[in-house]
């Protein structure tokens, strides 16, 4: 094989060069006296980009579920909490109720990946042979449950409050807030454009096909020889494990988690964001993901144009941005850049 | 001796015995065909050979081993394929993938080298495209390679069904109905096909109900009625037997 042909090509290697060159340059804000500065007005777009990053790598993940072998998760935000739990619970020095054990953060971390890729993993070893429905209702119930032991189980997890003093990775190295911002995007950034890389890299392989033929029709796939229920797993078990790293990742930014964070309204979110953009394509997902943040974060500024109250904006917000989200998926609904034909999705 | 035997299967639906002590079995390089009218248990019993669903009595041996309830991805890796009477083709792939699909032993298809691209991977993978490219010309589907599965005729989802087959160089072949909604044209072709691999050695057991093309093509015919074996022997002689007359032509109408 010459030279040339190892060279980076295709849309996964791009992302993975643009993902180490984010982390290099956040790192370099990070650990150098560098600083950057950040016109106010667009404080909070660099807040909600955070987010958006954050939540790129839990569409990244259910779109490895869903969109590429079709398995129906409902509960995709109990993966993200487990993660940030158990990051935050192992890491933080102090916290005001619940447990703070004050281990390095790298492995809090790890053990948040593998704490929701076990969960993952537990998941579909009950639910996974079942019909595509009952791991619907596995999962939404999974989370439900996750969600009622965080509020209760106050001694451990902090109840309603949560776990604090979670410690802060880059903010515990950069003084300047701007500087703060600017790095902690750029290093979250570049870890969801890797993970991007990786799912590419996975979905164009071999792999990836034999996931698209089991979304087809489980039972011709298993009659070329392909052990669904293995694949089934490892796609979920994938996702689930990306869900736990962006959790980390989430507990090591905000240095607080609480169940506030992990509603029900972050997996509708997700999944909104998945098929407005286009299930089984990882771009379009992140896309889509960007156009509903962006939807929510744009049309907060209508209120100082508007003659009404805040309440009645409040509502009358969620109404144009649920009529946008109807009329995408009538004209579209595949989504946006997604393939009808791919997806089986009648015209 | 025996490729592959079934002894005594029994399967019930619910109150109604589908396959009742069904006992057949199969020579290598063998080519069968098994008929019988509707409701005589021919696609139950590809189902229980082929590990779709498991018997509730009897068994099943492919080369010796016993390989009763298996699921169908582990008969796959035995050399035992079948297709289905409704093509099942993965509509939401094109044909190409379709094909390449049943390529067996993929590293590609594990998680590390796919992530690492590994080299085993690629070579692998050009050797696939290679075989699937020959497979989609020998079945001239390949003005179709880049269609979605789901554009395809009757006929050509079945010739990409067999293609798809194939791939996987099975020692045994099941065909559920390869002629259903098929034009005599390509009947005619696909029957080649399936002489062509018979005499190459593949053993091919075949479900029909198009009689005709059946028994010119077959070594031997099967005859099942009401889960049971009903006739076995040459086709000339099975089609003049009495029981097999009356129980097409005297028994329930289809």
């Amino acid at each position: 094989m010459s030279a040339l042909d190892r060279l980076p090509s295709g849309r996964g290697d791009r992302a993975l060069i643009a993902g180490v060159a984010c982390l290099l340059v956040g790192g370099l804000f990070a650990l150098t006296p560098l600083q950057a500065q950040l016109p106010s007005a667009l404080y909070v777009f660099v807040e909600v980009g955070i987010t958006f990053v954050i939540y790129g790598m839990l569409v990244l993940g259910l779109d490895l579920q869903y969109g590429h072998t079709g398995l129906v998760n409902f509960g995709h935000v109990v993966f993200f909490a487990v993660g940030a739990y158990a990051t935050a619970m192992l890491a933080a020095q102090d916290s005001f109720a619940g447990t703070a054990l004050g281990y390095p953060w790298p492995l809090a971390l790890l053990v948040g990946v593998v704490a929701a890729a076990l969960l993952g993993l537990v998941v579909s070893a009950t639910s996974i042979r079942l019909r595509d429905d009952f791991l619907a209702i596995v999962t939404l119930a999974t989370a439900e449950i996750f969600h009622s032991v965080f509020v209760n189980f106050e001694g451990v997890f902090g109840g309603n409050v949560g776990i604090l003093g979670v410690p802060r990775p880059i903010a515990g190295v950069v003084g300047d807030a701007d500087t703060r911002m600017i790095a902690t995007i750029l290093v979250i950034g570049g870890i969801t454009l890797i993970t991007l890389a990786a799912v590419t890299r996975l979905t164009e392989a071999p792999y990836g096909r034999v996931l698209r033929a089991i979304r087809a029709d489980e039972l011709v796939t298993r009659s070329v020889g392909k052990s669904t229920i293995v694949y089934k797993t490892q796609a979920f078990v994938y996702g689930a494990a990306l869900a736990g790293l962006a959790g980390g990742l989430f507990a090591l930014y905000n240095g607080a988690v609480a169940p506030g964070f992990f509603t029900i309204q972050v997996t509708v979110t997700i999944w909104i964001g998945m098929l407005l953009g286009g299930a089984a394509n990882h771009r379009a997902v992140l896309a889509g993901l960007a156009i509903i943040m962006g939807l929510r974060l744009v049309s907060r500024f209508g209120l100082s144009v508007t003659p009404v109250s805040g309440d009645v904006f409040a509502a009358f917000r969620l109404v144009v941005v649920g009529l946008i989200l109807i009329a995408v998926i009538r004209f579209r609904p595949a989504g946006i850049w997604g393939d009808p034909q791919e997806l089986g999705v009648d015209q | 001796m025996s490729l592959l035997s079934a002894e005594g299967l029994v399967k019930d639906f619910g109150g109604l015995r589908a396959i009742d002590g069904l006992s057949v079995s199969i020579d290598e390089g063998e080519l069968v065909g098994v008929m019988g009218p509707n409701g005589a248990g021919k696609s139950t019993f590809f189902n229980c050979v082929s590990g779709v669903i498991p018997p509730d009595e009897g068994s099943v041996t492919l080369d010796g081993t016993d390989v009763t309830g298996d699921p169908p991805e582990s008969l796959a890796h035995r050399g035992l394929v079948r297709t289905f009477q409704d093509t099942r083709e993965l509509e939401t792939m094109t044909v190409r993938d379709n094909v390449r699909l049943a390529a067996p032993d993929q590293p590609g298809e594990r998680t590390l080298p796919a992530l690492l691209r590994s080299d085993s991977m690629t070579r692998e993978e050009e050797a696939v495209r290679r075989r699937a490219e020959e497979l989609i010309e020998t079945f001239e589907l390949d003005h179709l390679a880049d269609e979605y599965s789901s554009n395809l005729s009757g006929g050509q989802r079945k010739l990409l069904e067999l293609a798809r087959t194939l791939m996987l160089d099975p020692d045994v072949l099941m065909l559920d109905e390869p002629f259903a909604g098929v034009n005599p044209t390509l009947t005619r072709e696909i029957a080649d096909r399936i002489l062509d691999l018979n005499a190459e050695g593949m053993t091919v057991v075949i479900i029909e109900h198009e009689l005709e093309t059946l028994t010119e093509l077959v070594d031997r015919l099967v005859v099942l009625q009401q889960g049971r074996l009903l006739v076995e022997g040459e086709p000339e002689a099975v089609l003049e037997d009495e029981r097999v007359i009356e129980a097409y032509l005297g028994g329930d109408a289809e």
